[in-house]
């Protein structure tokens, strides 16, 4: 691309064509300061916040919007500028309510930091006065227009990323205002609460409920990490103050999600109120009671070592780290040479393996099959791809899917034993992508192969981490009713074990490795508890066999210790060393794998 | 040479400004060398010398009739006049009230509060009468430096008194001294 020189400040600065002058001196650590931008979101220059002098134009230019040119001459921070600065902050400050002391953003507000930069000692206009609504209706957050700078970051995001459309604006100048639909309170409208307006909001107009007042930036820490919520794996913020659990955030720098998260990643995990499994539990004449770690282990390696492989079965959920999966195949499968092992979830088959495309495919694509899958309520941020695609021009043809939240952007509706006819539309397009979930039948399935090489494949794991169960050799189904001994890691997962537990013989002896209390762990004979997703570290593999590493943001709750450390803990007791610490097993699991 | 005389007074406001002056703690010996203190909530005088000051100091909001003859008394009588605090610089906490209007916000401290029996606003002639509208002191008087903050720390006080004691005219309040909460 053609290089274009130019000063800023009265340095010389190398820019690419297309940039803006904002790009350029971000790129050679020249500060402009900003309020409407967002690195996410495509630049409008609405606040003017970012205003500079730039030779040849008669009138101060917003620096997000202008592009390069050679030989420009920038000014960035000159007397004429700050001044002009200064005056469109007084104008922000001059409208709503932006009395800091009973903000919530009180200091993280970057328009309050602005404020400071440029010295506000006072407002020069008239205090205002007129009262916005605060719509507190949405279940996680709330917006409250008397914070707002209509900025229209939220807008934006809520197009460009989300590609939802809940949010606009409605009326001109002062009264402007941010709604959702025709002017809906956002808990009636067609909001999806996954809350990414949150992440982009300068000001305190948009909060989370529940985090709110709870500590500011400097007061809390952030761990970066994998959401545990669904098999995407995108990218997460843990926010903690005092090894408290604060609030979730989009990571902007995570490559599957790219900083939009869904509200079964970013709220849904902090609201659980489930109770947990605080200590190992043994049934002892037949009341479970609570037991050391050393006690439980024993009582389970007992049990285990003394029993037929063929008698021995594992239940397991993909929800669990690679480690632990390795580990379960390996101790149970490997060395213990049961054959009886099952998943919980069900598990998407891999289609079209030389066609394999990504999230980011599907955005692009110009027709886009959605077959047997419900990614709007599965893994919501995937259909926020699937609608960006529309939003480019893709023609979106639901297959087996008409009933899904996605049929309001759906052109054709198709059932599976017409999949010929969506193959046509796909065949003849440029750049099809195929988004497919665990019901494809393999006569779809062999329809489907015919764009093979020409579509993008995308297949969508039910659970969180099926590709490395799948990995594992976790898949061969089991009786429940051949076994004498049933070791079930349920983990976090709310499972109904109500069709399975019915078919285990009486007298089974039942081990359960659980984080939450259920009818599972009130039957089972040992209890191991176990860290939740926040707290515990180890790898994922997501639904496009990208493996990412989790972190532990907080402590575990009692006793509860993570997924694979049970394991490998159960291991030693049972005579097998399959690895002590987090980093050997890590490293085992992924010689297994090549 | 003779001491630069200061007077301080307070409007709606609720004291933290004065507490948060009070807070520059020893270094008041050091400024009280230069400076004497005339009338102030501290000093329990009442009313700006006639003859005047150098430097006068308001903290709190103009919230009623009372306010702005408290502030057009201490502009008519001191050179150089500072707001001191959120209230005195905006409105402050008070001027939540503008929100809900007067009457609204009188209605409901002295009658529909809970727990008020045959409740009733006050109305004696010897009170100030509440303002539909609360302001900051530089809507009613001409203001000659900010100090925002809800309180502004006893740092950014004694910095402001001490750029204003060298002479150094206007005073520019760096940003470590700024708050707005």
């Amino acid at each position: 691309m053609a290089s274009i020189k130019l000063t800023i400040n009265e340095q010389k600065v190398t820019a690419r064509a297309g940039q803006t002058i904002l790009e350029a001196a971000q790129e050679a650590g020249i500060d402009i300061p900003t309020l409407c931008h967002h690195p996410a979101l495509k630049p409008i220059g609405a606040c003017r916040v970012c205003l500079v002098e730039v030779s040849g134009q008669r009138a101060l230019q917003p620096a997000c919007t202008f592009p390069v040119a050679e030989g420009l001459e920038v000014q960035t921070e000159s007397p004429k500028v700050v001044e002009a600065r200064k005056f469109v902050l007084e104008l922000i400050f001059s409208e709503r309510n932006h009395f800091c002391m009973y903000c919530e953003m009180s200091g993280d507000c970057e328009l309050q930091t602005l404020a400071y930069r440029y010295g506000l000692d006072h407002m020069i206009y008239p205090t205002y006065t007129e009262r916005f609504p605060v719509d507190g209706t949405p279940p996680y957050f709330l917006l409250d227009h008397n914070r707002c700078v209509l900025c229209r970051r939220c807008v934006r995001v809520c197009s460009e990323v989300v590609a939802h459309h809940t949010l606009d604006l409605r009326q001109r100048g002062s009264a402007t205002m941010v709604h959702a639909d025709m002017d809906l309170p956002l808990g009636a409208s067609s909001c999806i609460s996954c809350g990414t307006c949150l992440d982009v909001c300068p000001t305190g107009a948009l909060i989370d409920k529940r985090s709110a007042f709870m500590g500011r930036e400097v007061e809390t820490e952030i761990v970066k990490t994998i959401c545990s919520q669904c098999s995407l794996g995108c990218g997460i913020e843990v926010v903690t103050r005092a090894g408290n659990l604060l609030r979730i955030q989009g990571d902007w720098g995570a490559p599957v999600n790219g900083g939009a998260l869904c509200a079964m990643g970013r709220f849904e995990p902090l609201y659980d109120k489930r109770p947990r499994i605080l200590a190992p539990l043994v049934r002892d004449r037949g009341k479970q009671e609570e037991a050391g770690w050393d006690r439980a282990l024993q009582a389970a390696a007992d049990r285990i070592s003394g029993t037929d492989p063929d008698r021995l079965g594992v239940l397991a959920s993909t929800h669990a780290t690679n480690e632990a999966l390795y580990l379960l195949g390996k101790l149970f499968g490997r060395e213990l040479q049961t054959t009886r092992i099952g998943l919980l979830n069900a598990s998407t088959p891999l289609l079209a393996a030389g066609s394999q495309g990504s999230l980011a495919d599907v955005a692009e694509s110009d027709c886009i099959l959605v077959v047997s899958a419900d990614p709007a309520k599965e893994q919501p941020v995937a259909s926020f791809f699937v609608k960006r695609g529309v939003d480019g021009g893709a023609q979106l043809i639901l297959v087996d899917a008409e009933e899904t939240d996605l049929a309001p952007f759906a052109h054709v509706n198709v059932r599976a034993s017409n999949i010929d006819e969506a193959v046509d539309r796909a065949q003849r397009s440029e750049s099809p992508a195929v988004v497919y979930g665990a019901g494809v039948t393999d006569e779809v399935a062999n329809t489907l192969a015919k764009l093979n090489g020409k579509a993008a494949f995308v297949g969508l794991q039910p659970g969180v981490n099926t590709r490395a169960a799948m990995t594992n050799g976790l898949e061969n189904g089991l009786d429940p009713s051949c076994v004498e001994v049933l070791y079930v890691l349920v983990g976090e997962e709310d499972w109904d074990s109500d069709e399975t537990m019915k078919q285990v013989r009486e007298g089974t002896f039942l081990i359960v490795q659980a984080s939450y209390a259920s009818p599972l762990t009130e039957r089972a004979d040992v209890v191991l508890p176990m860290a939740v997703w926040s707290e515990r570290s180890g790898t994922l593999t997501n639904t496009e066999g990208l493996v990412q590493e989790a972190h532990k943001a907080t402590e575990p709750s009692g006793e509860a210790r993570p997924d694979w450390e049970i394991l490998s803990l159960l291991g030693e007791k049972l005579g097998k060393r399959l690895g002590g610490s987090l980093g050997e097993i890590a490293e085992r699991a992924s010689h297994q794998h090549h | 040479m003779a001491k630069v005389t200061v007077a301080t007074d307070w409007l709606a406001a609720c004291a933290g400004c004065h507490m948060s002056f009070l807070d520059i703690d020893e270094r008041i010996v050091q400024l009280l060398e230069l400076v004497e203190f005339t009338s102030s909530p501290v000093t329990d005088l009442k009313h700006p010398p006639e003859e005047g000051v150098t430097v006068g100091i308001l903290t709190g909001a103009i919230s009623n009739t009372h306010n702005v003859e408290v502030a057009k008394r201490m502009r008519e009588r001191c050179k150089i006049l500072i707001a001191l605090g959120d209230c005195a610089t905006f409105g402050g906490i008070v001027a939540t009230r503008n929100l809900v209007r007067t009457q609204a916000a009188l209605r409901r401290a002295y009658i529909e509060s809970e727990s008020t029996v045959d409740g009733l606003i006050p109305n004696s002639p010897e009170l100030g009468v509440p303002l539909d509208h609360v302001s900051g002191v530089s809507d009613v008087v001409k203001v000659d430096l900010f100090i925002p903050g809800c309180p502004p720390s006893a740092d950014a006080i004694f910095f402001a008194l001490s750029e204003l004691l060298a002479g150094h005219v206007p005073v520019v309040l760096p940003a470590e001294h700024f708050r707005y909460d």
